[in-house]
């Protein structure tokens, strides 16, 4: 059974996370999907299968449970959660390939989150001295044990992915054509999930995630659905259902709207830095209070870069 | 003369007579707090049953008619779903929640300690997250794994691990993760040692059942141990055996990975495929080790001593003998067998196993003989072994209950015998041009089949 279920965030944790990290919601959310952007980019250039770059997305969503998001540049973490799943399974990457992948993405030559296509190839953009990759690399090693220890070193993570082959077997939509489609569909859903600011793989069953991905590849493509409660059979509840199926289809239009909203966010990669301009000028103090633990934080993290 | 160390002072006296008597106390309030109970639930039961109507009684007593056959189609009914908690996830706790006892050992598996939980006052073992001094790739991965694996296992045979601790200063945790776990009293290669009489046939029937079992836990779970060996089995005072030590262990999958290292498995209990470098490998590596545990339970010796790779191969060609195509189909075309060059007399290709364990039974020697088949193929698996005749013959398997104890030696020095360690990154070994042809010189000349002894049971 272990193999078919993951941990899931309590409701304190979740209140914890807007205290702790004295965001307003609109940037909590813009730090989350940008970052799990990043997550997902570094995996492909790193050219690791899904599954691992998932797991890595969902240790990083489980951390900013614990630890504020604020705490360390979100960057660092994406990168240390990949170094992280990437070490434990087949394929371990070596924290030189990660450095590169991310100092690339981080460049202004990366189309990453921009509007516009950076013209020109100027590869001095992202070249990473042996020092900054030094630093990069302590940042990453302290960030390694840290996050395990934030999550107990319990890193096992189960995805929906092969849950959702099953229950598209088992309703007759895995084949060719018009139900290959649905299928590449459904796996497009789960992915998007991966990114909802409402942080659906800490707070739902795979098998849910699952049944909700083939509701709306379902409803995308017109198919015909049994008349009866399917879900069920699946052990989703209607109202667990509807929930996810909001959740799912709303993330594109989240993220279109805060874009607009915030101009800044089309221009490159995501930093604390950016986060904290945002919050100056709207008025708000970058932490009161509890913001103070953070400066002690940032201090020796500063300390160990710097070794 | 002064009086012996173990006399019974006046002191001892008076300190188990008040043990006593907070035993009695414990008792009483036990007993009273069990009548209060009863008391409470006679008078529940009184007061539903004053409210329950008559006739509702009366109709509980009489059946209906007619049995409802088919399952209610309702629509309103809610659906039974199923629901599974896997719990969450918090901060691992501080190291400072045990005290430490004594330390049991300090070698290449890093620190273990005894300690206790403070709250609990249990005994545990406290492991120590070995660490590569300037290793610029962070925790180790073969820690990580060990913590991985045991977090999702549960089984009597395989050692439990409470939970992974850390020291108080969480900003640098380099040097200070402890796995939490179950403590053991010896391992099996100490006993084997130590104790004068070797095991009787019935606890050596108990400890590889038991060691079956946990193996057959392991595989059905998809995880490959891939270091079985005495030292890593563990045997407390109520003849419980627990597999530990989850280095090497990793999960596979069916078809199995397509590339895994071959560098795994101590030495003197690797398989001879991995010995000839196979790439891709499965559950028998470990049932070759459990073949080998088998023969050193037997002689209280490891079977197969070499000193290297080469030396470990001609070991087990000696015992087992040489492969042909017929008992090992395929293994010409294994990375180290290319250089192999094998004696052609067919002297050699049979296994010398039944000469050498004289009083066994033929069902022993037939499991023995199966567990060390040079081809994994014919190795059983571990479900099918513990189906084998070997453990319904008499003697049966002793209760673990009737096991003798040992003098735990946990934390005192004790004697070790050198053992080669568990592989390390980077060793790998060829054969080059090993010559084999000489091995087996003279076996045509040695006592065949079994001779005569007397058995105890």
């Amino acid at each position: 059974m272990a193999h078919l279920v993951n941990p899931l965030a309590t409701p304190a944790q979740l209140y914890n996370l807007k205290s702790s990290s004295q965001l307003p919601d609109d940037l909590q959310e813009v730090v989350f999907t940008t970052t799990q952007c990043l997550t997902q980019a570094a995996g492909l250039l790193l050219e690791l299968p899904q599954s691992t770059t998932a797991q890595a997305s969902v240790l990083l969503a489980r951390y900013w449970l614990v630890d504020s998001p604020m705490m360390h540049e979100f960057s660092d973490v994406s990168a240390a959660a990949l170094f992280i799943v990437s070490k434990m399974g087949p394929l371990p990457q070596s924290a030189r390939d990660i450095a590169n992948v991310y100092a690339y993405l981080l460049s202004s030559q990366s189309p990453l989150l921009r509007a516009e296509k950076p013209t020109g190839d100027n590869p001095a953009e992202y070249y990473l001295s042996e020092s900054d990759y030094y630093a990069f690399q302590n940042r990453i090693l302290a960030l390694e044990a840290r996050i395990l220890y934030a999550l107990s070193f319990n890193t096992h993570v189960s995805l929906p992915h092969p849950l959702a082959i099953t229950y598209l077997q088992t309703l007759d939509f895995l084949g060719l054509g018009d139900k290959k489609d649905i299928s590449a569909r459904v796996m497009q859903h789960l992915n998007t999930a991966l990114l909802s600011p409402q942080m659906l793989y800490v707070t739902h069953q795979p098998h849910a995630l699952a049944t909700a991905a083939i509701y709306c590849a379902a409803r995308d493509f017109g198919a015909k659905m049994p008349e009866s409660a399917w879900w069920e059979v699946f052990d989703v509840d209607r109202e667990e259902l509807g929930f996810l199926v909001v959740g799912l289809m709303s993330v594109d239009n989240i993220m279109r709207k805060r874009r607009e909203d915030m101009p800044w966010m089309n221009e490159g990669a995501v930093t604390r830095s950016k986060v904290e301009a945002e919050m100056k000028q709207r008025g708000l103090r970058v932490g009161n209070g509890t913001k103070r633990g953070n400066d002690e934080e940032d201090e020796v993290m500063r300390m160990m870069d710097s070794r | 003369m002064p009086p012996s160390r173990w006399a019974t002072s006046a002191e001892d006296d008076a300190r188990l007579a008040k043990e006593k008597e907070e035993k009695r106390r414990r008792k009483a309030e036990k007993a009273r707090k069990l009548e209060q109970q009863q008391k409470e639930a006679e008078a529940a039961a009184a007061v539903a049953a004053q409210n329950q109507p008559q006739d509702d009684e009366q109709s509980e007593q009489r059946p209906s008619k007619r049995r409802r056959l088919s399952p209610e189609l309702d629509d309103d009914a809610p659906p039974k779903l199923l629901r599974f908690d896997a719990g969450g996830w918090s901060k691992s706790r501080s190291v400072e929640n045990y005290d430490k006892l004594n330390d049991i050992e300090e070698g290449t598996y890093g620190w273990v300690a005894r300690a206790t939980d403070l709250t609990t006052g249990k005994v545990v073992a406290l492991k120590r997250l070995k660490l590569e001094p300037n290793d610029r790739s962070g925790l180790p991965v073969t820690g990580l794994r060990e913590i991985q694996i045991l977090k999702d296992c549960r089984h009597r045979n395989i050692v439990s691990m409470e939970e992974v601790v850390v020291g108080d200063d969480t900003h640098r945790l380099d040097n200070s993760i402890f796995l939490v776990l179950e403590f053991v009293e010896h391992d099996l290669k100490s006993i084997l040692e130590d104790m004068p009489e070797p095991f009787l046939s019935s606890e050596i029937k108990q400890i590889l059942l038991q060691l079956t079992a946990g193996t057959a836990y392991l595989h059905a779970n998809w995880i490959l141990h891939r270091d079985l060996k005495t030292s890593n089995l563990l045997l407390n005072n109520r003849g419980q055996l627990k597999i530990a030590d989850f280095g090497m262990a990793r999960y596979v999958g069916d078809p199995p990975p397509a590339k895994l290292t071959s560098l795994v498995v101590t030495l003197w209990y690797r398989s001879p495929e991995l010995l000839l470098g196979v790439k891709t490998y499965g559950a028998a590596v470990d049932m070759w080790s459990v073949g080998c545990i088998f023969g050193e339970l037997l002689t209280r010796e490891p079977l197969l001593q070499g000193k290297n790779e080469v030396d470990q191969m001609s070991k087990i060609f000696e015992l087992c003998g040489v492969p042909t195509d017929e008992s090992w189909p395929g293994f010409r075309r294994l990375p180290n067998a290319r250089s192999l060059r094998l004696p052609k007399n067919t002297l050699t290709t049979g296994s010398v196993i039944r000469a050498r364990f004289p009083n066994m039974t033929s069902a022993g020697a037939g499991l023995l003989n199966e567990l060390l088949s040079l081809d994994p193929e014919r190795r059983p698996t571990a479900k099918a072994m513990l189906q084998h005749e070997y453990f319904r013959q008499d003697p049966k398997p002793k209760p673990e209950t009737m096991f003798p104890t040992f003098p735990s030696k946990a934390g005192q020095e004790r004697r070790r015998r050198h053992e080669p360690h568990a592989p390390g990154r980077g060793e790998a070994a060829s054969f080059g041009d090993a010559d084999f042809t000489g091995i087996l010189q003279g076996r045509d000349k040695e006592e065949r089949g079994a001779g005569f002894s007397l058995r105890m049971v």
